[in-house]
């Protein structure tokens, strides 16, 4: 026999908005559509439900009986994410899997061979569960009898015998055009059973073409092809708050719920985050705070990624208050490499980036890194980026250049000293600043350097190494007609 | 038990530990620079806190030595600039790629600087350049600051030198000095005569000066 399974997620809008607040499950919780002052209820929670609060009931109506009761807004986000969490889910037990609806998905098991599928399903709803997916799962011969156990699977259920099974149900189960429901009931046909026992093609005489696929519906008969898809590898979840949040507690919280969940759902793939994308949504979507990070040893370690997202938020200062979270993880393959015996490696790559990141924090981003040197020749070009130090680990490099550096290192001042610098036949004779004076008695230049004529950018200096009669070596620069002491070489007696 | 008793029974132990001779120090760690100077001299040590007291041209030479080491272990290092005053254009050369350069302003953000990377343990050797800063401001930072910098090292392992112009790192195990005079044709020397030239004077804790290597007074 071929088998064909359902995947369920019950009380959708409510699933999509508690998946993150587990503990929310036990109080008197109402999703509503639309505004929640004026909106209809959706879903509730069985606390709700306890003190009278029913689908359907304007949000006023159910707070009246039941004052404790805690309106929440459906949201369209969370629901999509919970739907393509399902999907993602789906195909984790089958190739073949049918996003049928947001809330059902229905995977083709003929290529599964099981002979306990009572066993299977309950490990379905169990990994499930893992993810805070609160699933039913039916299994059936056919596709759409597959959703129908699933709607009264408990968790789980099994149709050996699709005749037994939908004899009892109403015919209201089957999604059939309404028109013909009402005949059939005008007939005193209110269940599937009922109608199976009559004979098709006196029906399809009666009734039309839509009377005949009801009736293979009722009995079982009907097979169809899965619309198979394929959902991209997306590591995201999102969620959003009550109400703006003022501290980074909250926040913190459920970031490390949602890294819970990313690592599992990452672990299972195979696969390790190599990238996190953080988005706080605040009170203006428009402005909406977004970062990313970098992962420097991918891995699906929660804790670690966790303190990388806690440094950055440590020192972040929002001008708008928080009312959700987005964290988007984009997988790589985990690595399989290893050092070369008398290479060294950072001992722990992420707590290195996590150091960097509290360094930027105390001293500045620009502050903090690899010094990279600027293609030109103009004077103390260079620019900061973040490290490589693991890529470098690993890189073959040639042998060091020694041997090649010529004179003292500078001492660079940041920014220059102005001076006045007296000339006597062309050459510095005197200098005067705060930060030397005195008589040169030897100087070595000028050394004349220019670039980017071609542009406003165009600069030129003029650059003269001088000895004071004190002993200190200096650098001097005169720029258009200012004289400046750049740096010092060796400071005097 | 009578004193009497106890004394006898002290001297039975001391000849009882006769016979276990004294356990040999554990050799001290060393990283070696490629520099002979430093090294014969016992060089730089792991887990301990190193100060290099000199002028800022003996330290900027003896931080040119230090990246032309890292670069040959393969290693990477952290210089903790106080003052901004590094010139990258001096050290030219794939060793600025495994140099994390930090920029400091103050005393205080150099120490806090130092005390993440030493707590982070996974850079080998950290360089913490104190001279451009005021003497003064030096003076503020508390003694045993460098005594939690000890103990943070001796954990990770981690080759710390703080470059300051005098004496004021009260923890530290080694001391080293340099000492040379330059004139302007110094500029246009090989900058490895000049590193050669210099006089390196390195003092261990509790011990004799191990190493002098007089200088020339002028070496240009």
């Amino acid at each position: 026999m071929s088998w064909f399974a359902a995947i369920l997620l019950p009380q959708f809008p409510l699933q999509a908005a508690l998946r993150l607040r587990p503990e929310a499950w036990a109080e008197p919780i109402a999703v509503v559509e639309g505004s929640t002052e004026k909106g209809h209820v959706l879903e509730v929670t069985d606390a709700a439900a306890a003190s009278g609060v029913l689908r359907g009931m304007v949000s006023t109506q159910a707070l009246a009986r039941c004052p404790a009761l805690r309106l929440w807004s459906r949201s369209a986000e969370q629901e999509q994410m919970l739907a393509a969490l399902l999907v993602e889910m789906g195909c984790a037990f089958s190739s073949f899997v049918e996003a049928t609806s947001a809330e059902l998905c229905l995977l083709d098991l003929r290529q599964v061979k099981r002979g306990d599928w009572k066993g299977w399903a309950r490990e379905v709803v169990a990994r499930c569960a893992a993810v805070e997916l609160r699933a039913q799962v039916g299994l059936a011969p056919n596709p759409d009898l597959a959703a129908i156990a699933a709607k009264h699977a408990d968790p789980v259920l099994v149709v050996q015998h699709p005749g037994a099974f939908l004899a009892d149900l109403a015919i209201s189960e089957i999604d059939a055009p309404p028109e013909l429901i009402a005949v059939l009931r005008d007939w005193g046909i209110s269940h599937l059973g009922d109608l199976a026992r009559l004979p098709r093609s006196e029906l399809v005489e009666r009734l039309g073409p839509a009377a005949g696929l009801l009736w293979e519906r009722a009995s079982g008969r009907l097979r169809r092809e899965l619309r198979l898809v394929r959902p991209p590898e997306t590591f995201v979840e999102t969620f959003e708050f009550e109400a703006p949040i003022e501290t980074t507690e909250p926040l913190l919280f459920i970031l490390r719920r949602q890294l819970d969940q990313l690592t599992l759902r990452l672990r299972e793939a195979y696969r390790v985050a190599g990238q996190m994308t953080l988005t706080i949504l605040l009170e203006h979507r428009a402005a909406n705070y977004e970062r990313v990070f970098t992962i420097p040893a991918p891995t699906t370690d929660a804790e670690v990624l966790l303190r990388i997202l806690h440094t950055h938020l440590e020192s972040l200062r929002l001008e708008q208050q928080p009312v959700g979270v987005r964290l988007l993880i984009a997988p790589v393959v985990g690595e399989a490499s290893q050092h070369q015996l008398f290479e060294s490696a950072l001992r722990d790559p992420n707590r290195f980036g996590e150091t960097l990141a509290r360094l930027a924090a105390l001293v500045g981003a620009e502050n903090v890194g690899v010094v990279e040197m600027e293609d030109t020749h103009r004077p103390d070009s260079f620019r900061v980026v973040a490290p490589q130090f693991e890529k470098l680990g690993v890189r073959d490099e040639s042998a060091p250049e020694e041997h090649r550096a010529l004179g003292l290192p500078l001492r660079r001042f940041r920014p220059p000293f102005p001076a006045q610098v007296h000339l006597q036949r062309h050459l510095p004779a005197q200098v005067f600043s705060e930060k030397a004076h005195g008589e040169i008695i030897d100087a070595a230049g000028p050394y004349r350097v220019s670039g980017q004529w071609w542009d406003r950018a165009a600069w030129a200096v003029e650059e003269w190494d001088v000895e004071l009669s004190d002993g200190a070596l200096y650098r001097l620069a005169k720029r258009v007609d200012s004289w400046f002491i750049e740096g010092c070489y060796h400071e005097g007696d | 038990m009578t004193p009497e008793s106890k004394i006898l029974r002290l001297a039975e132990l001391q000849q009882a530990l006769a016979r276990f001779p004294p356990a040999a120090p554990l050799p001290e760690r060393r990283w070696t620079s490629g520099w002979p100077a430093l090294d014969e001299g016992g060089g730089l040590g792991l887990a301990m806190v190193t100060e290099l007291c000199a002028a800022p041209a003996a330290s900027a030479l003896f931080l040119h030595e230090m990246l032309g080491a890292i670069q040959r272990r393969r290693e990477f290092a952290a210089l903790i600039d106080g003052g901004r005053t590094f010139d990258p254009g001096s050290h030219r050369g794939p060793a600025l790629e495994r140099l994390l350069w930090v920029a400091c302003e103050t005393p205080e953000q150099g120490v806090k600087t130092a005390d993440l990377l030493l707590r982070d343990g996974n850079l080998p050797l950290v360089l913490f350049n104190l001279q451009a800063l005021p003497p003064r401001s030096l003076g503020r930072i508390p003694a045993n600051t460098w005594h939690r910098f000890q103990r943070l090292v001796e954990k990770s392992g981690t080759v710390f030198l703080v470059l300051t112009p005098q004496p004021i790192v009260e923890a530290a195990r080694v001391r080293i000095t340099l000492r040379g005079a330059w004139h302007l044709a110094a500029l246009q020397r090989p900058r490895h005569e000049l590193v050669a030239q210099l006089g390196v004077q390195i003092f261990h804790r509790g011990r004799q000066r191990v190493s002098t290597v007089e200088p020339l007074v002028q070496t240009a």
